[in-house]
């Protein structure tokens, strides 16, 4: 076994099935999505069937890195169980990110929160959380595009 | 009258007690029995609405009221746990296997935002993603950029509940608050602020059903409340984003729940929002109340504000929403909520609501809507 897969063993994503690409190149890492040849949906994550019509016409495939803020909410309260943000908490933004694939993806939106307003475009932002049992997990965020990055 | 008909209701109070849920629960039971005048020995069959109890808790509550060898079953559908609840009810009667019947909805509830493990995955957990009224929030600032809906109109539906609920008994909340008292009133997920949500608390209602006939058997016809229909469905693909979504379609173009589940409960009463006396709605956040106005076809779609600015959905308007102080004041216990809607609108519809009564209402409609996209509409008529 190559020495990167045994690195990527220990890498994870925060869920199965949430990420395309390889977790050790940071870069290359895109929220993963379904697309289906038969009704034209996409959805969130990599599904054997269709979230819409259920037909196992689904191919897999790398979301934009790229959208705009569709809606979103400013997180006043530290969310209840087993949140893994800034402790003490923080007031977020949190947000229906609109991707040119054809959906909005729920994600934590990381800015001043003043700065939060729809049409605000974003950028995906995966980044290496570390656990308590020493795994290193890959979560994600989006934040402002930089100035004439948006496109979409 | 209709083929299914309610003989009787019973309250707990809404709140917050130091009591076991087969304590609140028995005595919402006892109650319905007392006011149908039945024997719980009479009954054929019970169901029980809940989410947050444990395993068999209708069987635990009931073995209050005297062993049984009835069928006794719990129901979930997450904040539509009554209405899916009463719809078996009403399926059983019509079967004509059973003809005298009890729905309970029953509920104990921890204090501050609901276990976020009950419906969210570990993922949505740990990024932020686990509290419900940051997507009811993300719907209100999304209705607010797409019609111009504001902050005011939202502040003016949860003005409007708390008033009403000062003459509601079985009400957690009974204070009047003042508009500025809560547009001052901190957010809690932008821009749904403190005043304007509601919250988990404990309760329970119970409502005897029956089918037509066994009611004239037993000369109960005069006071009989007509169940016009009863509709629980789930929302269709990507057409409510509610949680615990994590994401929606761009594209897809599905009408809502509250649209698909109301089209069908008029449909089979034969009755439409014109032939409606007055409303109970889901208003776990005040602005969920103005999305309610448009989907159950109060006003069109985006002018929902408008229908609060005008007084309409108030006390003496022409569509009275929540004269019971709405869940806003009464406070959520998940499995209880619809069945105490349905016993609000049969107070009403009885004449019996003191000074929240609607005067001469002679249909009404109880909504609840919630996680997963779960919707009920009950449709009551004498």
């Amino acid at each position: 076994m190559a020495a990167g897969a045994i690195a990527a063993g220990k890498r994870v994503p925060i869920r199965e099935g949430l990420l395309a690409g390889s977790l050790l190149e940071l870069d290359q890492v895109r929220i993963a999505g379904s697309k289906c040849t038969s009704c034209g949906e996409t959805s969130l994550g990599t599904m054997s069937v269709c979230a819409n019509c259920g037909r196992d016409t689904v191919r897999a495939v790398a979301l934009s890195d790229r959208g705009v803020l569709w809606s979103y909410t400013v997180v006043r309260h530290k969310p209840p169980g087993d949140y893994r943000g800034p402790d003490p908490f923080v007031p977020f933004g949190l947000g229906l990110v609109e991707l040119p694939d054809g959906l909005r993806v729920m994600s934590p939106i990381e800015c001043n929160i003043d700065e939060l307003k729809i049409g605000l475009a974003l950028q995906f932002r995966p980044y290496v959380r570390m656990d308590a049992d020493g795994r290193e997990v890959v979560a994600f965020t989006f934040v402002p595009a930089a100035k004439g990055a948006g496109h979409v | 009258m209709s083929d299914v008909v309610i003989l009787g209701t019973g309250m707990h109070p809404f709140g917050r007690f130091e009591k076991s849920y087969e304590e609140i629960g028995a005595v919402a039971a006892a109650a319905a029995l007392r006011d149908a005048g039945v024997e719980w020995k009479q009954i054929q069959a019970a169901y029980l609405s809940r989410m947050y109890l444990p395993a068999t808790s209708g069987a635990r509550i009931l073995r209050r009221l005297g062993a049984t060898d009835i069928s006794i079953i719990d129901i979930e559908a997450a904040c539509a746990s009554g209405g899916a609840a009463l719809r078996q009810a009403v399926l059983a009667v019509r079967s004509g296997e059973v003809d005298l019947v009890m729905v309970l909805g029953c509920e104990k509830m921890p204090r501050g935002f609901m276990d976020p493990s009950m419906i969210y995955s570990q993922w949505q957990i740990e990024l932020g993603m686990s509290m419900n009224p940051a997507y009811w929030s993300m719907r209100a600032q999304r209705h607010m950029h797409d019609y111009g809906t504001t902050e005011l109109q939202i502040a003016k539906v949860a003005y409007k509940n708390h008033k009403m609920s000062v003459h509601n008994p079985y009400s957690m909340y009974r204070k009047e608050f003042s508009l500025d008292e809560i547009m001052n009133s901190p957010f809690v997920c932008d821009p749904i602020r403190r005043l304007e949500i509601c919250a988990p608390d404990d309760g329970a209602a119970a409502v005897i059903v029956a089918s037509e006939k066994r009611a004239r058997e037993l000369g109960a016809s005069a006071k009989a409340i007509n169940i016009a229909s009863c509709s629980h469905t789930i929302a269709r693909y990507s057409a409510d984003f509610r949680c615990p979504a994590d994401s929606m379609s761009a594209t897809a173009n599905n009408p809502g729940p509250t649209e698909v589940t109301a089209q069908q409960a008029y449909e089979r009463a034969g009755l439409g929002p014109q032939d409606i006396d007055l409303y109970e709605v889901q208003d776990t956040d005040a602005f969920c109340e103005i999305e309610i106005y448009e989907g159950l076809g109060l006003c069109a779609l985006g002018e929902g504000g408008r229908l609060i600015d005008e007084g309409k959905t108030d006390l003496g308007g022409a569509s009275p929403v929540n004269m019971s102080g709405g869940l806003i004041s009464k406070g959520e216990p998940v499995g209880a909520s619809h069945l105490a809607q349905v016993v609000e609108i049969v107070t009403q519809l009885r004449g019996e609501a003191g000074p929240r009564q609607v005067a001469g209402a002679k249909v009404g409609l109880g909504h609840v809507l919630g996680a997963g996209g779960n919707c009920a509409v009950t449709i009551l008529t004498r």
